[in-house]
């Protein structure tokens, strides 16, 4: 099986006529992801690649029943686009946009608490399923089906091991980017949760990154749910503090937002620690997994 | 974008919040006008002034006119001071911490408070927490009276008087996206309560929202010199490409923040060092590309590049056209190695092998080969 997504999976895509949605339409559509409908306002009533497109999410919910969304909107109107979304209780919303203000996040979020959306982002590759659907920008040929879950904030890092994986002949159940932050709809402790409950998942691996705490909550989760074998690599080992590395969250701030310190709370949760890529396949084949 | 004191304190006035009498001293002769005693404090970024003796009483106003000129002369923390505030010197009876801060673990604009201002908020935190009160506020329901009581009575203060200071921080919040507004000390004095101290730090991501206020507020931080960039941040800002300046002697650029974290490492591990840390992110294409190596190339001491790209929402025919590029312009400014697969990886490679550009598909493999061309160089 696979987490958030599977091949009954109704996708309905915020700004499917913008330059990057419409491209990642396509991508996603070669690839086998049940696309229902569209959304761009005043767009309503044309067909995008075969799929009809709607002026706004409710009608596009009464007419297609999507049970997922994901937004390509820019930064500036995210915030509108994922509230419309929220407010149809769609279960699931992955937003990849990067630059969402902070305010507006705090707002998605809290609302996406109430109406009971999962949101995975901002500043997200999404989610992919080898074989079976994606809902997101990951390129397919990194990744084969198997029984490995990846978690990883970043998009880069994930098809880099993703793609030493499936070179070894090891497949991935699902692969979750749950964004560059600095806040989170979805993160590393929930998704290792959700490749626990999975029956076919047997092992998981957890690309995390310097700034924030998030990798340790997930230590200490795994610490206190000793369940499967979780393989983690934390990158930005050499990164000066208070620099931004890249994405919103990836900033040392403190002692606590160290490589090192979330090195030292994955061990000590007994979890195996790679220092480079190629370590994860012989770690995975350590713990039982098989090409 | 984090604002000097005087730049925060003017929005706290706006908000209503009151501020001690001060006058941001431009000419020394500014001097002459005060009544003393006091206080003169160097406008920079960085915390940690008091430490760093960046805060001085005057007494007289001759004795402010020296104390100014140093302060103007001396760097905090390798800054360069922009401009001396001079506030009248308060008798203090008290002195209470108050902040609204986004908080990233509980997703919500989050009040702290203690009735020890003053002092270093995050050493109280470890060493007494019973001393401070954290408190969430729901971002859609916004800030209520009852939070506000509450706040209060933890302090001992009436909830009349503090209530403007909570409602004016979180105005703050909600009108310019503010992700830290910080008030420490909050100060008893013979005025009543003074906020003593400012600290803003404004949402970059919100910038659209408030384009003439951050403009105003970069151009003020400017003229009073607080351009301490090098020429290489200087270009990066200029096109908007993440970069990190690092002390060694290796270039890096990298198609992804992830992807260059990874290989920073690697190349430290390798026995290298790195000069920076630059990321094109996920939709780079063939100009930004070019761009990295241009800005790379105005820091002398990098005499090699490795460059790192993973391909997978950048197309590698892309990624080689800008090395080439660069290449072609300034043919023996660096020797590279690039690690290059995923999307039309083949066609990429095959046109750096034209230009006799070295590139493969294994990351650990080229960091090893940019960390020895790195070492040849320096040899």
């Amino acid at each position: 099986m696979t987490i958030l997504i599977n091949q009954d999976t109704r996708v309905l895509v915020q700004g499917i006529t913008g330059s990057v949605g419409a491209f990642q339409t396509k991508i996603m559509l070669e690839y086998g992801t049940k696309l229902v409908a569209g959304v761009t306002p005043s767009k309503g009533g044309t067909l995008f690649e075969g799929i009809p497109v709607f002026n706004d999410v409710e009608k596009a919910v009464a007419e297609t029943a999507p049970n997922a969304a994901i937004c390509f909107v820019p930064a500036k109107f995210a915030r509108d686009a994922a509230l419309e979304v929220i407010q149809t209780a769609i279960p699931l919303l992955v937003l990849t946009t990067e630059g969402v203000p902070e305010k507006d996040m705090l707002e998605i979020l809290a609302y996406a608490r109430i109406k009971g959306t999962r949101i995975v982002g901002p500043d997200t590759p999404g989610i992919i399923s080898p074989g079976v659907s994606k809902l997101g920008v990951h390129p397919g040929l990194m990744y084969q089906k198997g029984t490995v879950g990846l978690v990883s904030k970043s998009g880069a890092l994930s098809y880099e091991v993703g793609r030493v994986m499936t070179a070894a002949g090891i497949g991935q159940t699902t692969v979750v980017g749950i964004g560059g932050g600095p806040v989170w709809g979805s993160t590393q402790r929930e998704m290792v949760g959700l490749f626990y409950d999975d029956p076919e998942t047997q092992a998981v691996v957890l690309l995390g990154e310097v700034g924030g705490r998030m990798e340790l909550d997930a230590a200490e989760f795994i610490r206190t749910h000793p369940g499967k074998p979780v393989i983690a690599m934390i990158v930005g080992r050499s990164a000066p503090e208070g620099a931004q590395m890249g994405h919103a969250g990836a900033i040392i701030e403190g002692h606590k937002g160290t490589a090192q310190g979330k090195i030292e709370a994955l061990k000590a949760a007994g979890t195996y620690i790679a220092t480079k890529p190629r370590e994860i396949p012989d770690l995975l084949r350590e713990v039982g997994i098989k090409a | 974008m984090r604002l000097l004191e005087y730049q925060a304190k003017r929005i706290f006035q706006k908000f209503g919040i009151p501020v001690p009498k001060a006058t941001l001293i431009r000419d020394l002769a500014d001097l002459e006008q005060l009544h003393y005693p006091q206080i003169l404090k160097a406008q920079v970024l960085a915390g940690g002034r008091g430490k760093a003796g960046a805060i001085k009483v005057a007494n007289d106003a001759s004795s402010a006119a020296e104390i100014t000129q140093n302060l103007l002369d001396m760097r905090v923390k390798k800054e360069k001071v922009h401009a001396v505030l001079a506030e009248q010197k308060q008798d203090v009876r008290q002195e209470y911490y108050l902040s609204l801060m986004i908080d990233k673990a509980s997703a919500a604009p989050l009040f702290m408070t203690s009735a020890s201002g003053g002092m270093d908020i995050e050493e109280v935190s470890r060493k007494e927490p019973d001393k401070i009160l954290k408190m969430p506020i729901d971002p859609l329901l916004g800030l209520q009276s009852f939070e506000t009581r509450k706040l209060a009575f933890f302090l001992g203060i009436s909830a009349k008087e503090l209530t403007p200071f909570v409602q004016a921080l979180f105005e703050i919040y909600r009108t310019y996206d503010a992700s830290l507004i910080e008030i420490n000390p909050l100060a008893r004095t013979d005025l009543g309560l003074l906020a003593l101290d400012a600290k803003l730090v404004l949402d970059e991501k919100a910038r659209f929202r408030h384009e003439t206020l951050f403009a105003e507020l970069e151009e003020e931080q400017n003229n009073v010199g607080s351009d301490d960039l090098d020429p290489c941040q200087k270009l990066a800002k200029e096109w908007d490409i993440t970069y990190v300046p690092l002390t060694g002697d290796l270039g890096l650029v990298s198609d992804g923040a992830g992807t260059g974290m990874l290989t920073l490492d690697l190349i430290e591990d390798c026995g290298g060092s790195a000069a920076n840390f630059c990321e094109l992110g996920g939709l780079a294409n063939a100009d930004r590309m070019e761009k990295s190596l241009k800005i790379l190339a105005l820091n002398p001491k990098i005499k090699t590049v490795m460059v790192s790209l993973i391909g997978g929402l950048t197309r590698m025919d892309d990624m080689a056209e800008g090395i080439i590029n660069f290449a072609r312009d300034n043919p023996d400014r660096f020797k590279l190695a690039v690690r290059m697969c995923g999307t039309k990886a083949v066609k990429g490679r095959a046109m750096l092998e034209e230009l006799c550009i070295k590139s493969g598909e294994d990351l650990v493999t080229e960091v090893t080969r940019a960390v020895k061309l790195a070492r040849e160089a320096a040899a």
